[in-house]
């Protein structure tokens, strides 16, 4: 059986990071393996530990409802987790008035993260918009970790504007390791673009990070709005990369991430089930 | 599970459609199912009717009554609400006379509820100061065809639609407003019935034929009498019909001899060309229904424009047989009934006017107590004696002025100055908010009754629950009230009571009894001994004045033009998801997802120049008010024109809307004003109404 | 499979009343039909009509309780039904069910009823008014994997009883039964294949299918049909195999303490916000892309392969509700005459 129960977990802190967004870290309050045969009703029901990158969880505002959320940390030997949430609609408004040290709800992990098998020792190009960055923070640590010497990684981060561009700890850590670009759709007339940077969006500079492969990029991750994700696809195919070889991580709004309320509906698909991660070969 | 089905009436609209409630061994109203054998819906229902459930059910029901003490509310018992109510009536009465006090009644109460407030008004009160919301909607049509036709009421029946050979809409949106009608009309178009649309917007069933006339807003009378002029140029009206049925013809004539459809294209908007297709396809057709909404009646030329709708109808002959007629749309699940209760200052049931000795006798006799001769005042009467302090008392019950009413801050700061305001509400409504004690009304599934809808079809209400906590129907709270006060005149021992005494008092509902009404799946009036069976199609053999009238109605142009302020117009609309002021429909989480609270409809041409995206936040203002809410691109309406709902407590259209009036009917402009609209910073979320008065 | 000769239905239905809560079909005064529970007091004659509900809400309720919050932790709030039998329901929706028993196999809430149940089929002999069972394989006769009992009527009065599974028998367990031969099964089969005849012409549907996943229908098309679809959410709602739903928190909060509940209730493809997310962005914005979903989900290749049959068990139902006039047989012959 499915549940539809969320564990119970702990609002431990936040902090700001850019534009009305915050990384939230959270405790799951027991962490008992669902194995672990306990009447309590407050035992874990969920498989914590086996979040993998690209994965998500259903965070629970009690009093108002449950959206979905990427880890940009997964759950820790400790049950704790992390996450970058932008204040959107209702839910996310309400949880951003809660104090530290509120108990919450959360589900997951759910859903299939990036191929990592496909992944791995790969020279890869990724392209992310906005808040579409979260869902691959995770995965990027890890690929700096155990980055080989022939394998090149590239990243193009797009954002509206420069207060509206997300982790910013994160991309200089990883700028140590791997080259980043980073796009503007608007910026100021005083401003003065720094190196990497550049006005207009992701896909204007497709081109130019493909340039910096020496060996040709074989694999892509793209995550951010759709449309920029299409455009991406569709343009990555032109250069030479397999479309089974090109992911991208699908965004829908879900209520129930079991493939039961049919909300997150693709063609004949369940974002939260099939995918969220999707080869672009599969969506053709 | 479900143990039982109870039939009766969805509340939501002036369509009427039969609709099951679904209960449960507890006696709680699960869900619902259309009535499949139900004569106008058969088996059909819209969004509001698909979700009654969530507005009876609703944890916001008020379910006990509340006393207002400073800002807050307290609970208190019915006895003590009602000896209240009871002991400030009276002194107020006292001190200041009956035409201190007053009653507003509701277009969502059944007919034995708006029967008893006009009653208490007039029997208990002594003064015809009663009124209910059909001012905000349809009050032109019963001025223009009272005076055109000598009747005010939808000519013929929703089975007609399918028996016409064209059917044109003029300044209504069916398919949103009165969805399973607009269904039937998409039905019939696509059996082959002509359809002509006439809308400033690009409504749903404009895109369904390539007869659309996009005239200017407020332009209708223009356009009508240009048709008028070809229709009577060409000899292509119904001499015989003008001849033996109407009087003024020729004046008519003589009237729009010079208004060619060329003179008007620049006023209206619409080709010469067009107007004169549109005038052949009318007149020539065997058989032509008119159907109408508030894109007539909202306007300062509202009453002129019902009755220049009529003049085209009768010109043609288009009235008086199957699949023809002149058909108002009515809001309301009952505002028919609420008319015909005699919920007008003016009139008595039925109809019979006040001023009529006669007829005051008449009504002192039956209710055994002498009726004032006083005229009384409408609802905007009262809040604006309510103003200078010459009205001191109102009861109101299941209306949401403050929401559905033209110029908002004028309304709320008249009620605010009342010495007592009693609301009956289902819910806390921004209205109920400003009342001294508020009564907790059952629902309609609470009650027995009967609602009246668009067609005239009197249809019975069944009881399905218990009422919620110590909710009561509105006669039988009025009942109570009366007795505290001393009086016996409302002494009913059932709904049927009330009906039997209504019928017997009201010429069209002679015939109706409660069991005849549930044998026929509902009556039409006139139903009366010469027409026991009632009636599909009025004004067949003649008309209630005899002859039925021509009059001669100029174009009047829109109150506020546009300026270099306040630079486009705006228009008000209905979502078919909402109903009113939404107190009942936004309680369902289907239908609250649909728009975000508040929307303005903008071309996208418009939103480009002005530098607003889909869904951001923008303000807009007019000489009146402000609001805030979210801009939405559709290409329904044209550049220079946007819209927007009025259901919308956040961002209420009424902050904005003008208050200049149809001479006639006191009715207000709703359908056109002069604003500017502004983007908002990006991320900002809009303010309520609300938040922005408190931030004043 | 055991057959047997069953003279007297009302021995079955007392037989059962006596283990099971029983529901059946019931017609009212304004020839209305639907599922009402039957006692030893209160006992109709079973009729093969289909009621406007289906029996979806009996597993899948219309609204429903998940859980509870109370401040610490989350608590389930499983439904437990008394057994009960839905006696006499017709082949469509028993096809539906069994549609639904895949869907919602590992949902604890739907197996919590589902499991309760006792499904007693009827067979249908006469075709129904809007109903096209035979097209989509699902009637008129019932389906063997879709019941625990089939009643199918014999002459004067009497029934064959057939039991397809252990559920079946056990339930009939104690009843005094004539088993009988099993020519009376080919004899049901001959009825059944005359009733299949006397079905009108389903040219249309069974073209538009191959239409629909040909690609032959454009976005256009959708577009122009779907100006029609009012978003009432009729269609989904009587649709016997529709299965979204949303979900949303009650908070009820009395003096001293408050608890959250949430609830799951039946929702729409076809409302505009059904898909809309926090962001404003809409996948399905478009109303054709909408109406385009619905029909996808009941004859599109990629359904059928997953549950090895057609969404559509050809009830007929959104026919009759659909105020826009796009109910299925609409909506299948306009494919095949414009798209
Ligand atoms: S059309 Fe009107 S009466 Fe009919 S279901 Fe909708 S709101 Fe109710
Ligand atoms: S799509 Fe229509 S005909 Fe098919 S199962 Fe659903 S309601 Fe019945
Ligand atoms: S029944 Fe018809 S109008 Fe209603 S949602 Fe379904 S397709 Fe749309
Ligand atoms: S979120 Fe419910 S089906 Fe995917």
């Amino acid at each position: 059986m499915l549940s539809h129960i969320p564990d119970a977990i702990e609002l431990v802190d936040y902090i700001d990071d850019g534009e009305q967004a915050r990384h939230y870290q959270f405790r799951l309050v027991n962490i008992n393996k669902p194995s672990e045969k306990n009447t309590n009703n407050n035992t874990a029901k969920h498989h914590w530990q086996d979040a993998q990158p690209g994965q998500f969880f259903m965070l629970n505002v009690p009093s108002i409802g449950e959206a979905a959320f990427t880890f940009t940390e997964p759950p820790n030997e400790q049950g704790e987790f992390r996450a970058l949430i932008r204040q959107m609609g209702k839910l996310t408004t309400t949880l951003f008035t809660l104090p530290k040290g509120d108990i919450l709800g959360a589900r997951g992990p759910f859903g299939r993260g990036w191929p990592l098998e496909k992944i791995n020792k790969k020279n890869i190009i990724i392209i992310a918009g906005g808040c579409g960055l979260a869902p691959l923070v995770n995965l990027i640590d890890s690929l700096i970790d155990n980055l080989t010497a022939s394998q090149q990684l590239v990243l193009i981060y797009g954002a509206q504007n420069k207060q509206a561009q997300l982790l910013t700890t994160e991309r200089e850590r990883w700028q140590q390791h791997i080259k980043i670009y980073n796009s503007l759709d608007e910026i100021n007339d005083q401003y003065t673009l720094v190196e990497n940077e550049s006005q207009g969006t992701p896909l204007d500079i497709v081109d130019i990070a493909l340039a910096t492969f020496i060996k040709p990029a074989t694999t892509a991750l793209l995550c951010g709005p759709e449309i920029m994700m299409n455009s991406a696809a569709k343009k990555l195919v032109d250069n030479g990369i397999a479309s089974d070889d090109i992911f991208l991580a699908i965004e829908r709004r879900m209520h129930c991430a079991i493939g039961l309320c049919g909300h997150c509906y693709l063609n004949e698909r369940y974002v939260c089930k099939n995918g969220p991660t999707f080869s672009w070969q599969e969506l053709q | 599970m479900c143990a039982d089905l109870v039939k009766t009436i969805c509340p939501f609209c002036g369509v009427g459609c039969g609709i099951c409630l679904k209960v449960d061994e507890q006696g709680q109203l699960l869900s619902v199912e259309p009535q499949q054998n139900h004569p106008i819906s058969q088996g059909k229902l819209c969004d509001k009717g698909w979700s009654t459930a969530y507005a009876i059910n609703s944890d916001q029901r008020l379910t006990q009554p509340l006393k207002r003490i400073n800002k807050s509310f307290y609970p208190i018992s019915w006895q003590e609400a009602l000896t209240t109510i009871a002991d400030e009536l009276t002194a107020i009465i006292d001190e200041s006379g009956s035409q201190a006090v007053g009653v507003i009644s509701s277009a969502r109460a059944s007919n034995e509820d708006n029967y008893a407030a006009q009653k208490f008004a007039r029997a208990v009160l002594k003064t015809n100061n009663i009124d209910h919301c059909a001012r905000i909607c349809h009050s032109p049509t019963v001025a223009g065809l009272k005076q055109s036709l000598g009747s005010g009421a939808m000519t013929n029946s929703a089975k007609d639609i399918l028996e016409t050979d064209l059917m044109l809409v003029f300044g209504a949106d069916p398919t949103e407003n009165h969805s399973i009608l607009g269904g039937h009309i998409m039905q019939a178009h696509a059996q082959g019935t002509e359809l002509i649309v006439v809308d400033p917007r690009v409504t749903r069933l404009a895109k369904l034929t390539p007869m659309h006339l996009q005239l200017k807003l407020g332009s209708n009378i223009a356009l009508i009498n240009a048709l008028l002029h070809v229709i009577i140029k060409e000899q292509w009206f119904d001499q015989r019909f003008v001849e033996s049925r109407t009087q003024g013809f020729e004046q008519l004539a003589k009237h729009v001899k010079d208004i060619t459809p060329e003179s008007v294209e620049s006023t209206t908007g619409v080709s010469a060309e067009l107007i004169r297709t549109t005038a052949r396809a009318y007149s020539h057709a065997k058989r032509a229904m008119i159907f109408y909404g508030m894109g007539i009646t909202q306007y300062v030329s509202g009453t002129n424009n019902v009755i220049s709708l009529a003049n085209l109808a009768l010109t043609c002959g288009h009235i008086g047989k199957a699949g023809t007629g002149v058909n108002p749309l009515r809001g309301q699940n009952n505002v028919q009934g609420a008319c015909d209760m005699g919920c007008l200052p003016n009139v008595y049931p039925g109809y019979q006017a006040v001023a009529e000795l006669e007829n005051q006798e008449k009504f002192s006799k039956a209710w055994g107590t002498k009726v004032t001769q006083q005229a009384g005042l409408t609802s905007l009467g009262m809040t604006k004696a309510a103003q200078s302090g010459d009205f001191r008392a109102l009861l109101l019950f299941g209306e949401d002025p403050v929401v559905t009413d033209p110029d908002q801050n004028h309304v709320q700061s008249s009620l605010k100055n009342l010495d007592l305001f009693v609301v009956a509400e289902l819910t806390m409504t921004e209205t109920a908010k400003l009342a001294d004690i508020i009564l907790p009304a059952a629902s309609f599934a609470e009650k027995d009754g009967t609602f009246t809808n668009c067609e005239r079809r009197v249809q019975k209400v069944n009881q399905a629950i218990a009422p919620l906590g110590e909710a009561k129907g509105d006669w039988q709270w009025l009942q109570a009230l009366a007795k505290e006060m001393g009086s016996k005149l409302l002494n009913w021992q059932s709904s049927e009571d009330v009906f039997n005494e209504m019928a017997a008092l009201t010429p069209p509902y002679q015939a109706m009894t409660y069991q005849k009404i549930t044998d026929n799946s509902g009556l039409q009036w006139p139903c009366t001994n010469e027409t026991p069976n009632g009636t599909t199609i009025l004004h067949q053999q003649s008309f209630p004045i005899g002859r039925a009238r021509f009059i001669c109605v100029n174009q009047v142009d829109i109150d506020e033009s546009t300026d270099d302020n306040y630079p486009l117009l705006l228009t008000t609309n209905r979502l078919h998801f909402h109903y009113g002021c939404g107190s009942m429909t936004r309680n369902s989480p289907l239908l609250e997802r649909e728009t975000p609270p508040g929307v303005l409809f903008i071309n996208p041409i418009d939103a480009k120049a002005l530098n607003i995206n889909h869904q951001a936040p923008v303000s807009i203002k007019s000489r009146r008010g402000y609001v805030e809410t979210r801009a939405m691109f559709s290409d329904d309406v044209p550049v220079g024109l946007v819209s927007m709902p009025y259901h919308f407590k956040e961002a209420p259209s009424n902050q904005l809307t003008n208050t200049a009036q149809d001479p006639v009917t006191k009715m207000p402009e709703l359908k056109a004003c002069a604003v500017v609209v502004a983007a908002l910073a990006k991320d900002q979320v809009p303010k309520t109404i609300q938040q922005l008065q408190e931030g004043k | 499979m055991e057959i047997y000769h069953l003279d007297d239905l009302s021995l079955l239905q007392q037989h059962l009343l006596a283990q099971y809560q029983l529901y059946q079909v019931v017609k009212n005064d304004d020839k209305q039909c639907s599922w009402q529970q039957q006692t030893k007091e209160r006992n109709e004659p079973l009729i093969a009509e289909l009621p406007q509900s289906s029996a979806k809400d009996f597993f899948f309720a219309e609204h429903e309780n998940l859980l509870i919050f109370n401040g610490e932790y989350f608590q389930e709030t499983l439904p437990t039904p008394a057994p009960f039998v839905l006696f006499g329901i017709l082949s469509c929706d028993l096809t539906a069910i069994s549609y639904q028993d895949q869907f919602f196999k590992d949902d604890p809430y739907y197996q919590a009823r589902r499991q309760q149940c006792l499904l007693v089929g009827l067979d249908c002999i006469k075709p129904c008014q809007q109903g096209f069972c035979p097209t989509v394989d699902a009637g008129p006769g019932v389906r063997e994997h879709t019941a625990d009992i089939i009643l199918h009527p014999l002459e004067n009065h009497q029934w064959l009883l057939i039991s397809t599974n252990d559920k079946g028998t056990e339930a009939i367990k104690g009843l005094s039964l004539k088993t009988c031969h099993w020519h009376f099964l080919t004899q049901r089969d001959l009825t059944l294949h005359q009733c299949e005849q006397e079905f009108t012409d389903d040219s249309d549907i069974t073209q538009a299918i191959d239409k629909l996943n040909n690609g032959e229908v454009s976005d256009s098309f959708w577009q122009q049909l779907a100006v029609q679809c009012l978003g009432c959410s009729g269609c989904t709602t009587l649709c016997p195999t529709c299965s979204c739903y949303g979900t949303r928190s009650i908070t009820d909060e009395s003096e001293d303490k408050k608890v959250i509940t949430q609830q799951r209730f039946w929702d729409s493809c076809l409302y505009e916000g059904f898909q809309r997310e926090a962001s404003f962005h809409n996948p399905s914005a478009e109303a054709g892309k909408r109406v385009q979903r619905f029909w996808q989900h009941k004859f599109g290749n990629e359904f059928f392969a997953e549950f090895n049959r057609h969404g559509c068990v050809g009830c007929g139902r959104c026919e009759q509700t659909c105020p826009g006039v796009i109910g299925v047989h609409s909506v299948m012959k306009r494919i095949n005459n414009n798209a």
